[in-house]
């Protein structure tokens, strides 16, 4: 395990006052801030950022964490020495973080033992441990279209942080197997009963909730249960209509291009969106942008249908400007 | 000490879908680690929307609970009272609608 120097993150010298930490914090929160950051790796940037404020601005954390930080510089693989929170106590047994905040292995080693133990959980306070729910966690799922379409069963790794039995904190990776009801759109939450944070004391497990979102496609784009694909036209359906057969996420539909070509039309295939769920909630629609596609006039044969159409046919394609 | 152990759930877990069993009052304060009270003031003052789909009783879909933990992390990162955290909640989701308008129009933001 790496050695984290919350300093560093926060980009603030070890003799930093509580309020150079808090305007450090805020400013690169607001760099960082997942909602607003345009930084592909703001979502992890953010967590650091959390985390090394957690510490930092926590005057018992902070002097545990320096005294930790005093020890000989150098080493790769950082463990905290045995016993190194001897004398410390974490008056915050939740960890002090911020709502929903997960952690690190670096913090959970230092600071874990607190947090898991419950409130008031520093060393000394002898009190009967009180059943207490474990926390809820949050994560997101990518899907593609079609796992909404036909319903799924996805993957989610992840990672957390438990007491194992003699009351060490060890990291847990879990691979959870997960139902996609089918028509779930993007947004929404999928809530799994009792796969949250551990409880305490034989209080009962948390819930994890995962926020839903699709995987772009390059052929379909997606707003609510409406979906909107390209449907390219040779220039004789497009003037003289045609029954044409288009593919849709699921089927192959038959579908009537009317005659006439007008810029921007779009056809609709009422249905054929993400599926509905229940009468509230129906079915969306399919919404086909009709574009042109121009044979190459690279055979003889295709040069000489070009000729004879700019010789036969009156058409000025320029005559409105 | 510093040991990781991989578990691996083999059966399929079926999961709730908030818009149909939305959560109550008190599941969306355990959701975002904050009282109730906290919830009660940001849906009085017009922050927070919740329906009141069984009379008397507030029911809270997906995007009440991403607004919340939107609101909740705004307040707490930047000390921001919940006014100032609800405009900026508010412009954040305009900038996603418009996003989301620009994606679906093929223009990629």
């Amino acid at each position: 395990m790496d050695f984290k120097d919350y300093y560093k993150i926060l980009g603030v010298e070890k003799t930093a006052t509580a309020d150079e930490i808090k305007k450090a914090f805020r400013k690169l929160a607001r760099k960082y801030h997942p909602d607003v950051s345009k930084e592909p790796d703001a979502q992890a940037r953010m967590a650091e950022l959390n985390e090394a404020q957690a510490v930092l601005s926590d005057p018992e954390k902070r002097i545990a964490y320096d005294a930790l930080g005093n020890q000989p510089p150098g080493q790769r693989d950082f463990r905290p020495p045995p016993n190194w929170d001897a004398g410390f106590e974490f008056s915050d047994g939740a960890g002090g973080g911020g709502p929903g905040e997960d952690y690190s292995d670096f913090f959970e080693q230092l600071f874990g033992r607190a947090r898991h133990a419950g409130a008031g959980g520093g060393r000394g306070h002898r009190r009967e441990p009180q059943p207490e729910r474990g926390p809820d966690h949050h994560a997101k799922i990518e899907l593609e279209l079609l796992d909404s379409y036909n319903g799924a069963e996805r993957n989610i790794s992840l990672r957390g942080a438990k007491l194992d039995a003699s009351g060490h904190v060890v990291t847990e990776d879990r691979t959870l197997s997960v139902k996609i009801p089918k028509g779930v759109i993007e947004g929404q939450q999928i809530r799994l009963g009792g796969q949250g944070g551990p409880g305490h004391a034989g209080g009962p497990a948390g819930d994890l909730y995962l926020e839903v979102s699709f995987k772009p496609d390059a052929r379909y784009r997606v707003q609510g249960r409406d979906v909107t694909a390209s449907l390219p036209l040779a220039p004789w359906e497009a003037a003289l209509g045609a029954q044409i057969e288009v593919p849709t996420p699921t089927s192959r539909v038959q579908i009537t291009v009317p005659a006439g070509w007008k810029k921007g039309r779009k056809l609709r295939l009422k249905g054929h969106g993400i599926p509905g769920r229940g009468a509230t909630d129906p079915a969306g629609d399919m919404y086909l942008e009709l574009e042109l596609a121009l044979p190459p006039g690279d055979t003889p044969k295709a040069r000489e249908l070009y000729e004879t159409m700019a010789r036969e046919l009156p058409f000025d394609p320029r005559a409105g400007l | 000490m510093n040991t990781t152990t991989a578990i691996t759930v083999n059966q399929a877990l079926a999961g709730d879908l908030l818009e149909e069993v939305a959560l109550s009052l008190e599941e969306l304060a355990r959701a975002c680690r904050v009282p109730p009270d906290w919830v009660i003031e940001r849906v009085e003052s017009g922050f927070l929307e919740a329906s009141t789909a069984p009379p008397g009783q507030w029911r809270f879909a997906s995007a009440s609970l991403v607004r919340a933990r939107r609101l909740c992390n705004l307040e707490t990162t930047f000390e921001a009272g919940p006014e100032i955290a609800a405009l900026a909640a508010d412009l954040i989701e305009e900038v996603e609608r418009l996003r989301q308008r620009l994606r679906a129009a093929g223009l990629d933001a």
